[in-house]
């Protein structure tokens, strides 16, 4: 080994703890790094593993009903590999003194044999007996039961049938229970019949032969099955066709891994400003060494390659810490994500190119970032170099900057020395506000996107009136409904409405046929005007048609198909709602109701509990069967699910960012303190005392957080809304009502403070310890 | 050996130009031990700076052993340095991450003038001529100030240079030691190495062969 080598290993030992701290602060962002690549690998992995593997239907056809004759003629199609029939039908369920839930029941012929969109079994019976039902395992916790309990669950038809959880299933290719609030059950026909069903199958999900991820040819073959269907004197409904081979919420994975992969790189670009900061300084304590280096023969690549092959040691180091560290990180953030989108992972093994890009980029990341000090310190001419005596006079006081901040301060000498040293090494005080500003800015628009989140769906939900929602199996006339509800206490007001289907062109959307002067809704009109009782064919749209469907424009007349009949009807308005809404137009209603929305006088849980109960018997006591209800605070709970979401990825990225800040504060600190030992030694000679010494350094500690707080917050606002409406727009197409919250700034005021006092108390406690001696003597 | 023509040197301050060496002529001959006497600030260290190719003249010619130093990239001239001059600091300039030994093989590894296994060998022997041989496992912070000046004197010595450099050498010494560390030079003179010496004591009368005297960077007598 020559001495390069030893002299670049013995400089690290000598400088042992600034290693750790450029080790850590290499190893934290490549952490986050491998944290966030591995965690992308596993989960498009996994999530679409998991999908595939139960087989989804490539298309979906509702029809009137299957039998055995239909399917056979159907899977004479050689284009079409499978065909299953099942039944989808809405219900609700309650256990005990529970409230009833609104439940989604799925009825399998054939539990032994079901080829596509496979259900798997988790615990408890399979296949589920007669009078038996099984929960889907996402969905115990809305339902509030255990495999073993009895349960209540009643159809459209209102009869209320006495069944046993058996047992959980896990439905991968569903929407999370949770956030739907909605029960999946899943019985067989026996158990229909026993809900006072007809025994029939009504859903076919077939599976084309070939081209499976192909949507054009999955349409193709789906239109030729619907025309087979057709030909056979059955009616089909609807056709259903998921993007091919993409778990559902495959998209919302990835919007938020990409926001995860953003702030991986982000993290990642903030430490090597961290490691240019302190190699940077690493050479310039290195001058005079280098210059004696030179004087003796040394050549600038010699030299350099010392530089380099300790940035390389570092990196090395960086990474050994890191692939543990980041396969750790990953592996909570998949169970994270898997919990969150109900799927399971069976394989938590990270492909070896994520290992090699890591460890490529953990390497040739401290090289990049140890390029420009190391460039700069070895071309330092051997006199300049052999003359350096650290940081001199020249330092300060020579320009308009220095002369100006010089006046601040006036009698406060501490804190005008406080300001004055933190603006000696102006790159250096640079990067350093750079990364603590960085994170006071996650940290106030994680607050920021919460508060406006939290303003939009106040906003949304102030604008529904009602507080409860009851749908039904059949139309009513709304007089009868009115009889039921008059006779039920506790409530304000009651509007019948109808909500169905329309479609423009082969585009469908959700139609909602209320009053026109309904008091229960408040549109938020962007453009034209809402509905007026004398409109008769006006329709007002909602921002998710408006955008989807370019020709329904306001002013502009179309011919919709609404439910059998098809019609022109002039747009009056649009509407904005927030949070991914679905398509919808708003049209006067004009005949028959099936569902009615209440204001109520009491809104707490138990209020609307005791309503329901005494309003399903006045509707009955009418003849109405109620197939569904929705509150306002469980239709505001699958949101804030979501929200919750967004919330905590933003939370975590501000500690994460913080920490990477403060770990640069603390080496700014210390290699300022490093750097003017003498200076100290000067004043600790002039009567300085320690305690005066610690509280300087603190104070210019607390300087530089002051700055990096004053960039944070007046940066804050167009940052926090320019994130807020990147993650709201990407995850659910719509913007955000910004606000701003004000705490933010009093609470990132006292966290940069406390982070900078922390940050700067070790070297100053170091600085404060140095004997007059031993500072005077250092160069 | 040593070769200056008319050489200048102006260094910009920020309080205006400062003429370091004025239209200096100089000839040392091989083998020559000369001190350059002057006081601090007289131009001595600029001097030295020059002949080690340091620093390079505003105006002139610097040529030494027969190479014209001036006109050498950076990069040459460091490769030339090693195998040509050695330097010996005031401050003794030892590398307070290498042992002795190593600092004094440093300047092999640099030109690699000396095959890689006889490099310790070579730098124990030079370690041993100067007298501080028992020290070579030891890190610098551990040595007297005299014994960081042998171990940067044999350092100095690491590639057989024909010609040695020292500024201010016994600046930092007491002088039984000062003493000792001339003798050191003037031995390596005895051996043919050209020594030239930058110092403000007058008293080194007796070790050197010729003296020149500088003041406000101009020559009066060589």
């Amino acid at each position: 080994m020559t001495t390069l080598w030893r002299k670049a290993i013995r400089d690290f030992w000598q400088e042992r703890a600034r290693t750790v701290l450029v080790v850590l602060a290499i190893a934290l962002g490549i952490s986050a790094f491998a944290a966030v690549v591995s965690s992308y690998a596993i989960l498009t992995r996994e999530l679409d593993r998991g999908y595939l593997v139960t087989n989804p239907a490539s298309a979906v056809l509702r029809v009137d009903s299957i039998d055995k004759d239909l399917v056979k003629a159907i899977l004479q199609n050689p284009a079409v590999s499978d065909a299953e029939p099942r039944r989808t039908i809405g219900g609700q369920i309650k256990a005990g003194p529970v409230q009833w839930r609104n439940l989604v029941l799925f009825v399998v012929e054939d539990y032994g044999n079901i080829r596509v969109s496979k259900l798997m079994p988790e615990s408890g019976a399979w296949p589920p007996a007669t009078g038996e039902i099984l929960v889907e395992r996402d969905a115990f916790q809305v339902a509030r039961v255990n495999i073993g309990d009895a349960v209540t669950v009643k159809t459209a038809n209102g009869v209320e049938t006495p069944l046993v959880i058996s047992g959980s299933v896990h439905d991968v290719g569903q929407a999370q229970a949770r956030m739907e609030n909605i029960v999946y059950g899943y019985i067989n026909l026996a158990t229909l019949v026993q809900l006072g069903e007809e025994p029939r199958l009504d859903q076919l999900n077939i599976l084309v032969a070939q081209n499976r991820f192909d949507e054009d040819h999955i349409k193709r073959v789906a239109s030729d099955v619907e025309q087979l269907i057709k030909s056979k004197g059955h009616e089909v409904r609807r056709v259903e066709i998921p993007q091919p081979g993409k778990h559902p919420h495959s998209d919302l994975m990835g919007v938020l891994l990409l926001a995860m992969s953003s702030f991986g790189l982000f993290v990642l670009m903030l430490s090597g400003i961290l490691v240019i900061n302190l190699l940077t300084a690493m050479m310039a304590s290195q001058v005079r060494q280098i210059g004696v280096m030179k004087a003796v023969g040394g050549t600038h690549r010699q030299i350099a390659r010392i530089y380099f092959t300790q940035a390389l040691f570092l990196g090395i180091a960086a990474v050994i810490v890191s692939i543990p560290l980041g396969i750790l990180g990953s592996r909570a953030l998949c169970r994270y994500m898997a919990i969150f989108l109900n799927f399971d992972i069976n394989s938590f093994a990270v492909p070896i190119w994520v290992y090699l890009l890591v460890a490529l980029i953990g390497v040739v990341a401290p090289l990049i970032a140890a390029a420009y000090p190391v460039w700069r310190g070895t071309r330092t001419p051997v006199r300049v170099a052999l003359s350096d005596f650290g940081l001199s006079q020249a330092n300060f006081s020579t320009g308009a900057v220095d002369r100006a901040i010089a006046q601040i301060g006036g009698t406060f000498r501490l804190i005008a020395f406080a300001i004055r040293n933190s603006f000696r090494r102006r790159a250096r005080l640079v990067l350093t506000l750079l990364t603590l500003a960085a994170g006071g800015l996650f940290f106030l628009s994680a607050l920021n996107v919460r508060s406006s989140m939290i303003n939009t769906l106040d906003r949304m939900f102030a604008a529904r009136k009602f507080d409860l929602s009851v749908s039904f199996a059949n139309p009513y006339e709304f007089e009868k409904i009115q009889k039921a509800v008059s006779k039920t206490a506790g409530v304000k007001r009651a509007e019948g409405w109808f909500t169905g289907e329309g479609s423009h062109g082969d585009r469908r959307f959700g139609v909602v046929a209320l009053p026109p002067d309904t008091q229960l809704l408040d549109f938020d009109i962007i453009e034209g005007r809402k509905l007026t009782p004398q409109d008769t064919d006006a329709i007002v749209i909602n921002n998710a048609l408006a955008g989807r469907d370019p020709k329904m424009r306001v002013g502009e007349t179309v011919t919709l198909r609404i439910g059998a009949e098809e019609k022109t009807w002039r747009v009056v308005g649009i509407a904005r709602e927030a949070f991914a809404p679905s398509p919808t137009g708003y049209i006067p209603l004009t005949g028959m109701v099936n569902s009615v929305r209440l204001a109520l006088d009491d809104t707490d849980e138990d209020s609307i509990g005791a309503l329901k109960t005494e309003l399903d018997r006045n509707l009955e006591a009418e003849g109405i069967r109620a197939r569904g209800s929705s509150t306002k605070s469980e239709s505001r709970f699958g949101f804030d699910q979501h929200m919750v979401m967004i919330y905590v990825f933003l939370i975590v990225t501000s500690v994460i960012v913080g920490s990477v800040g403060g770990l640069g504060l603390m080496t700014t600190m210390s290699l300022n303190v490093l750097e003017r030992r003498r200076e100290m030694g000067v004043m600790r000679a002039l009567g300085a005392t320690p305690r005066i010494v610690w509280l300087m350094i603190v104070a210019e500690g607390v300087v530089i957080g002051l700055l990096s707080w004053t960039i944070a917050a007046l940066l804050a606002w167009p940052i926090s809304k320019a994130i807020g409406d990147f993650l709201v727009r990407m995850m659910f197409r719509s913007g955000l009502d910004f606000t701003f919250e004000p705490l933010g700034l009093v609470i990132w005021l006292l966290v940069s403070i406390g982070l900078s006092a922390v940050a700067s108390f070790l070297p100053a406690w170091r600085a404060s310890r140095i004997t007059v001696r031993e500072a005077l003597a250092y160069e | 050996m040593i070769s200056l023509n008319h050489v200048s040197k102006t260094y910009e301050t920020p309080a205006g130009k400062f003429a370091a060496l004025k239209d200096i002529d100089l000839e040392i001959r091989p083998g020559e031990f000369v001190g350059v006497v002057g006081k601090s600030g007289s131009g001595k260290s600029t001097l030295l700076n020059m002949v080690a190719g340091i620093d390079r003249p505003s105006a002139g010619s610097v040529a030494v052993a027969g190479t014209e130093i001036h006109a050498l990239s950076e990069n040459k001239l460091a490769s030339w340095r090693g195998r040509n001059v050695g330097f010996v600091f005031q401050f003794f300039q030892l590398l307070p991450t290498l042992t002795a030994v190593e600092n004094v093989m440093l300047p092999m590894d640099f030109s690699k003038t000396i095959p890689l296994r006889e490099r310790r060998k070579r730098a124990v022997e030079l370690l041993n001529r100067v007298g501080v041989e028992r020290q070579a496992d030891k890190l610098p912070a551990t040595l007297s100030g005299g014994e960081q000046q042998r171990v940067a004197i044999a350092r100095a010595l690491a590639n057989e240079p024909p010609l040695v450099l020292a500024d201010e050498p016994t600046g930092n010494l007491d002088s039984v030691t000062a003493t000792e560390i001339l003798d050191l030079f003037r031995y390596m003179a005895n051996g043919g190495t050209t020594v030239v010496i930058a110092t403000h004591e007058a008293d080194i009368a007796r070790v050197i062969d010729r003296k020149i005297e500088i003041s406000d960077g101009q020559l009066f007598r060589s």
